[in-house]
């Protein structure tokens, strides 16, 4: 383990990886403080940039850029009462209302603060509970690989979006789109038709620029009105005190660490992530509090719970992907594809087989939410200028850099247009309320799926075996306890509100 | 508008929606039997009990029954709620004009990157899209123009010197 520490630490601390971490982190501020631009859709964007480097650098970066835009997403919540993320949502509540009142420097430094602890609270317990889970899953065999995918599937079906059927539709129509192209054990062409744009399958980046840029940026413009007449900034003065602000966030250290292990928690199972992590701690925070009725004044104690729970979320997804090679969100499933790229096998054999890369991802976890803290303590009053940049520019840039990204991967045209009619499907799925999450997820697992299930029956042709395998069973029994909590839970909901529409 | 009218379109908007839906989902059903008969007859292996066509298949099966649920739940729904008012597809398509101007624009470029090459065709996207999206007046317009050659010839020249990706270089060579 010392020597893939050193290793790893050795490949970190370079100049040139200090170098692009530090552009990436200032990149994921500005980018998730411009409302419209999530930090997906910046991660995603980052991959291709991170092709020509080594493994961890590429990782690296990606993941700077991931910490910083926890951050920079707190900025125009704090400032325009707009999350630049959805998982700023909750710093809305308290963040706006104490900038309103006159204090945007007490609020952005609290929220810059508590985002550093949550960051710093995930990645230590990431250090701690992904090896020995790792250790644990090297020994899973194809029937358990399989029920935990399926598994995977259930609670990120169950728990994202508004209806059930709906996200297991995505989910499996992932897995399907996952299937067209050379079959992975045969190469035998499927679904292609004999075109030459099908030829080569959907390829995972392609899908996801489409799904997570194209078709949201799409949605972004649909509000002609809103286009047009841009928000204002708050006007008074920032007067910002970072030491005054760290003593405040310290003062909580209950809520600091209950809110983070509550990110680390939600980042880890599989398609919840920061978008729900920051409500569920603020939530949480509201319960335990003594004065309940302040939330949604101002109070300090909102904004330290919603920003350190969204900032845990991104050591927490990583604890999946680096232990079982499930990703936890679409951020993760990025960084997943950045290390498929460089042609190393994410799996539980990851920390065996490539330590210094795990151990370096640790490291970079820690630097970047240092580096964040600097970067943001020293430049803030240079941040609050990006929350002016209007649609009209933001929009047709990022387009141009979604082609690029499309393009980058292999060198096709043909991945340009499917770039497109994946653009036009998920705007049309999404509209109609379909969540697109599943449906990403769905395509980075359907290989690993079919593989272990093919293998399965190859080693043995009993189909039993998924049932009578204990941790096989446990996982399958789980899936169905996620699918059937879930019914209950939303069957409660709408007996609550009789239909409203 | 009063409450009585909004609760109205509310509930014409619904019916619209699970048009869309029962549409859409009855499509896509029909889709995915017709990839689940052809994926009948892909090869079996030699070697494994499962061939190149199971998968796909048990994928679809489920996708059938998904689609076939969803549109059974939509059709109450569909017929419950009351008719459209004239002429709301129109209000609908005029509200949501600008998303299909960007889409149709993004359309047109992602077909003329590999004729056209990268840069002009970004060039020209980037400044019919920030032209559509507001930029009318000359100050506008004068940085919707830098912010187009920059992120064209600029990005281009990036790409090439720093990444060493050659974007499209289409008819200029």
């Amino acid at each position: 383990m010392l020597d893939a520490l050193l290793s790893g630490a050795h490949q970190l601390f370079t100049l040139a990886t200090m170098l692009t971490m530090l552009v990436g982190v200032v990149a994921g501020v500005i980018a998730a403080a411009i409302p419209g631009f999530t930090i997906t859709m910046a991660i995603v964007l980052t991959l291709p940039l991170t092709f020509a480097m080594p493994p961890l650098q590429g990782v690296a970066t990606m993941l700077a850029v991931y910490v910083g835009g926890y951050t920079g997403g707190m900025i125009s919540a704090a400032l325009l009462g707009i999350p630049g993320t959805p998982s700023a949502v909750a710093t809305t509540f308290d963040a706006y209302p104490m900038a309103r009142r006159g204090e945007p420097g007490r609020a952005l430094g609290i929220g810059i603060w508590s985002s550093f602890f949550g960051a710093l609270v995930s990645t230590f317990v990431l250090i701690v509970a992904a090896p020995p889970l790792a250790m644990v899953a090297v020994k899973l065999g194809a029937w358990e690989y399989f029920s935990l995918i399926i598994f995977a599937m259930t609670v990120v079906a169950s728990l994202v979006g508004k209806s059930m059927l709906k996200g297991l539709m995505t989910g499996c129509l992932g897995l399907l789109i996952a299937t067209v192209g050379s079959d992975p054990m045969m190469g035998e062409p499927r679904f292609t038709f004999d075109l030459s744009l099908l030829a080569n399958g959907f390829p995972f980046l392609v899908v996801l620029i489409g799904v997570f840029a194209v078709s949201q940026l799409l949605q972004e413009v649909e509000d002609a009105e809103q286009v047009k007449q841009g928000k204002k900034l708050i006007s008074a003065n920032v007067v910002f005190k970072p030491m005054d602000a760290m003593r405040e966030t310290i003062a909580r250290p209950l809520n600091l660490i209950r809110s983070s292990l509550v990110g680390v928690f939600i980042g880890a199972v599989p398609g919840a992530g920061g978008s729900i992590a920051n409500l569920l701690a603020y939530d949480q925070a509201k319960r335990a509090s003594r004065h309940p009725d302040s939330f949604g004044t101002g109070t300090p104690e909102g904004v330290v719970a919603s920003e350190s729970g969204n900032s845990a979320t991104s050591g927490g997804g990583l604890i999946p992907m680096i232990a079982l090679g499930i990703p936890g969100s679409a951020v993760d499933a990025v960084l997943m594809a950045s290390l498929m790229i460089h042609g190393i096998g994410v799996g539980p054999r990851l920390i065996l087989d490539h330590g210094d890369i795990v151990y370096g991802m640790f490291m970079a976890m820690m630097l970047a939410a240092g580096m964040v803290l600097v970067v943001c303590l020293f430049s803030m009053r240079l941040f609050l200028r990006v929350t002016d940049v209007p649609r009209s520019i933001i929009v047709p840039v990022v387009l141009v850099c979604c082609v690029i990204g499309a393009f980058a991967l292999n060198n096709r045209d043909t991945d340009i247009y499917l770039l497109l009619c994946i653009g036009i499907v998920g705007y049309l799925l999404s509209k109609l309320d379909y969540p697109l999450a599943p449906l990403v997820l769905g395509v980075i697992l359907g290989p690993i799926a079919e593989t272990n299930l093919r293998r399965a029956l190859m080693s043995n042709e009993d189909w039993m075996l998924f049932l009578t395998r204990p941790i096989s069973l446990t996982l399958l029994i789980l899936a169905l306890i996620s699918v059937i909590l879930a019914l209950r839970y939303r069957f409660k909901a709408s007996k609550r509100q009789p239909s409203q529409t | 508008m009063n409450a009585k009218a909004s609760s109205q379109t509310a509930r014409s908007t619904d019916r619209a929606n699970a048009w869309a839906h029962i549409v859409l989902n009855g499509a896509l059903a029909l889709l995915f039997a017709y990839l689940f008969l052809r994926a009948g007859s892909l090869p079996e292996s030699a070697w494994e009990p499962l061939g190149a066509g199971t998968f796909p298949r048990l994928i679809l099966a489920v996708l059938i029954l998904l689609n076939l649920g969803i549109v059974a739940k939509q059709v109450p729904r569909a017929v419950h709620s009351p008719r459209l008012p004239a002429g709301s597809t129109r209000q609908w398509l005029w509200r949501h004009r600008l998303a299909f101007g960007v889409l149709g624009l993004f359309g047109a470029y992602t077909l003329t990157v590999p004729l056209l090459g990268f840069r002009l065709a970004s060039f020209a996207f980037l400044m019919l899209v920030q032209y559509l999206l507001g930029a009318r007046r000359w100050r506008s317009l004068l940085i919707a123009l830098a912010i187009a050659l920059t992120f064209s010839f600029g990005i281009y020249a990036l790409f090439q010197s720093v990444f060493s990706i050659s974007l499209p270089s289409g008819i200029l060579g």
